[in-house]
C-alpha cells in the first residue's frame, strides 16, 4: 500500500489503481486461515477464553474495519466493533462450518451490526452528508503482510468489475446504503443496480476464489 | 412507482447480491429469507457471496486501538455464552431458515434469561412504593421502557457479583440508549443508607438512582436508566439514605457497558 493508504473500496471507481504487480498469495492459505479461525471458534464456544483471544487477535482488525467503513465516527465503531467481538464470544456455539466459513460469519455479524447502527441511529439528513469513503478512517490501516495481501488481492479483483459493478458492490458494502440509496445516488435504475450488485459480487467471489 | 414495478418484475433472487451485502430493507430481508428457506441453490450462491464479502471486510482491516483487547476480553469473561440451538424439527427443513438467523437467534437465545428480568418487571408493575414514585406516568413509561429494551434485537445482559454480596444484573440496549437493572441478594444496609446508582464514563459521573431494596436484599422493581452515553459504566455505591451528588464510598460493583471501560 502505497501513499493514500486506503481500503480498496476507499477511492472513487476511477481512481483504483491498476494492480501493480501479482502478490503471490500462497496456495490454499485462505482456506488453512479458515479452517484454522472455524476451529477456534469451535473452541470458544466452550468457553475457552484463550482461543477466544486468539481469535481476537485474528478478526478484530477486520472487524473494526469494516464497522468503521459503514459508521464512520470511531467512538461509535469502536462501540459497535465491540459488540459485534461480544457477540462472537456469546454466540459461537451457532456457527456451523457446514454453512460457510467462520471469516464469513464474523464479517456477517459485523457488516450487519454496522449496518443495522447507521440505519436506526442516523437521521437522514445525516446520512445524506456522509461523505462516501472518507480517507481518514484509513489512516491507521493494518500493516500486517496479511492485511496488505488481502487488499492488494481485492483490489485488483474490484478493478476487474465493470465500473457499475464496483460502484454499486462498493457503496453497498463499505458505504451501508440499500440498493435503493445506491440506486438513487447512482442516477441508475433499481433494477439495474440489483444486477450489478449480484453480477460485482459473483465476479469478485470467482476472482478472489473464495471457497463457497 | 417506476421502482415497485421494476422490483418487480425480476426474479426474487436477483436480491442475492444486495441481501448478502445487507443492502436490502428489513422487510425485503425477511422476505428474501423465506425465499431462501426452499430454495436450497439461492442459499448456496448467497453463502459464495458472503465470502466474497468477507474478503472486502479483510481488506479494510484496521489496527484496533490498544485498550480494545483488554475490554473486549474481559467483558466476554463476565458474559455468558448461549448455547448450542438445539433443532426442533427435523434438520433438512429446519437447515434452511436456522442458518440465516444469525443474529435473531441471539436474541431468542436470551429469552430465558430476560425472562428473569420481565418477572421482576411485572413484580413492580404493582408496586407504588417504587423510589420515583407518585409520578404513575413516569412509572408507565419506564414500563413501555422496560418492554423496549428487553425486547430490543441488541439486547445485551450482564451479570456481576456485588462484593458486599448479591449480583447486580444489567440488561442494556444501545439502540434504546437505556439499560434495565436490577439486582439480588443485596445486604442489608442500616437505616441511614442505601444503595445508589451511577453512570460513571467520560461523559462524567451521573447519578442513575436510588435502590430501593426489601429487608431481604430484594429490588422491589427494575431500574430503568438512559442517557447512555459511549464508555459508561454502571456503578454502585453506599450513599447516605438521601443520596449524593457524587459517589462518596467505593463501589461495590461496576459493570461495563458495551464493553468498555477505563
Amino acid at each position: 500500500m502505497t501513499g493514500s493508504g486506503r481500503g480498496p473500496g476507499g477511492e472513487p471507481a476511477g481512481r483504483l489503481e491498476p494492480d501493480r504487480r501479482q502478490t503471490g498469495r500462497p496456495e490454499g492459505s485462505p482456506r488453512r486461515a479458515a479452517d484454522e479461525l472455524g476451529s477456534l471458534l469451535a473452541r470458544v464456544a466452550l468457553g475457552d477464553e484463550e482461543a477466544y483471544a486468539a481469535l481476537y487477535d485474528r478478526t478484530a482488525g477486520q472487524v473494526l474495519g469494516v464497522v468503521r467503513a459503514v459508521v464512520r465516527d470511531p467512538a461509535q465503531s469502536e462501540e459497535v466493533a465491540q459488540e459485534v467481538l461480544l457477540d462472537v464470544w456469546r454466540s459461537a456455539s451457532r456457527f456451523d462450518a457446514e454453512l460457510g466459513s467462520a471469516t464469513a460469519w464474523v464479517m456477517t455479524l459485523a457488516h450487519r451490526r454496522a449496518v443495522d447502527r447507521v440505519r436506526s441511529e442516523q437521521k437522514a439528513a445525516e446520512r445524506e452528508r456522509r461523505v462516501p469513503y472518507a480517507s481518514t478512517a484509513y489512516d491507521e490501516v493494518a500493516e500486517a503482510v496479511e492485511a496488505r495481501l488481502d487488499r492488494e488481492r481485492v483490489r485488483r479483483c474490484l478493478a476487474s468489475l465493470t465500473e457499475l459493478q464496483r460502484e454499486s458492490v462498493t457503496l453497498a458494502y463499505y458505504g451501508g446504503y440499500t440498493y435503493r440509496e445506491v440506486a438513487e445516488l447512482l442516477g441508475v435504475a433499481i433494477g439495474t443496480v440489483k444486477t450489478r450488485m449480484r453480477d460485482g459480487l459473483i465476479r469478485l467471489r470467482d476472482c478472489l476464489g473464495v471457497d463457497a | 412507482m417506476r421502482f415497485r414495478r421494476d422490483s418487480r418484475a425480476q426474479p426474487v433472487h436477483t436480491l442475492a447480491g444486495a441481501y448478502a451485502m445487507d443492502a436490502v430493507s428489513e422487510p425485503e430481508r425477511a422476505r428474501f429469507e423465506r425465499h431462501l428457506a426452499g430454495c436450497d441453490a439461492c442459499w448456496q450462491e448467497v453463502r459464495g457471496l458472503r465470502e466474497a464479502t468477507a474478503a472486502l471486510a479483510a481488506a479494510a482491516a484496521v489496527r484496533p486501538p490498544d485498550g480494545l483487547r483488554d475490554t473486549v476480553l474481559r467483558a466476554a469473561a463476565q458474559t455468558r455464552q448461549v448455547p448450542p440451538a438445539v433443532p426442533e424439527v427435523p434438520a433438512p427443513l429446519a437447515r434452511p431458515r436456522r442458518r440465516l438467523g444469525w443474529r435473531p437467534r441471539i436474541t431468542v437465545a436470551l429469552g430465558g434469561a430476560l425472562a428473569a428480568v420481565a418477572v421482576a418487571v411485572a413484580v413492580a408493575a404493582g408496586v407504588v412504593t417504587y423510589d420515583q414514585q407518585s409520578r404513575i406516568d413516569q412509572v408507565q413509561g419506564r414500563d413501555l421502557t422496560v418492554a423496549a429494551v428487553l425486547t430490543a434485537s441488541d439486547a445485551r445482559m450482564m451479570s456481576a457479583r456485588v462484593t458486599t454480596g448479591g449480583t447486580a444484573t444489567v440488561v442494556m440496549s444501545h439502540r434504546e440508549h437505556a439499560l434495565v437493572f436490577t439486582a439480588a441478594h443485596l445486604s442489608s444496609l442500616p437505616a441511614a443508607e442505601r444503595y445508589e446508582l451511577w453512570l460513571i464514563g467520560p461523559a462524567g459521573t451521573r447519578p442513575a438512582g436510588m435502590i430501593t431494596a426489601t429487608g431481604r436484599g430484594r429490588m422491589v422493581g427494575p431500574m430503568v436508566v438512559s442517557g447512555l452515553s459511549a464508555g459508561d459504566r454502571i456503578g454502585i455505591t453506599v450513599e447516605p439514605a438521601g443520596g449524593s451528588p457524587r459517589p462518596t464510598s467505593p463501589p461495590v460493583v461496576m459493570l461495563s457497558l458495551a464493553g468498555r471501560s477505563g
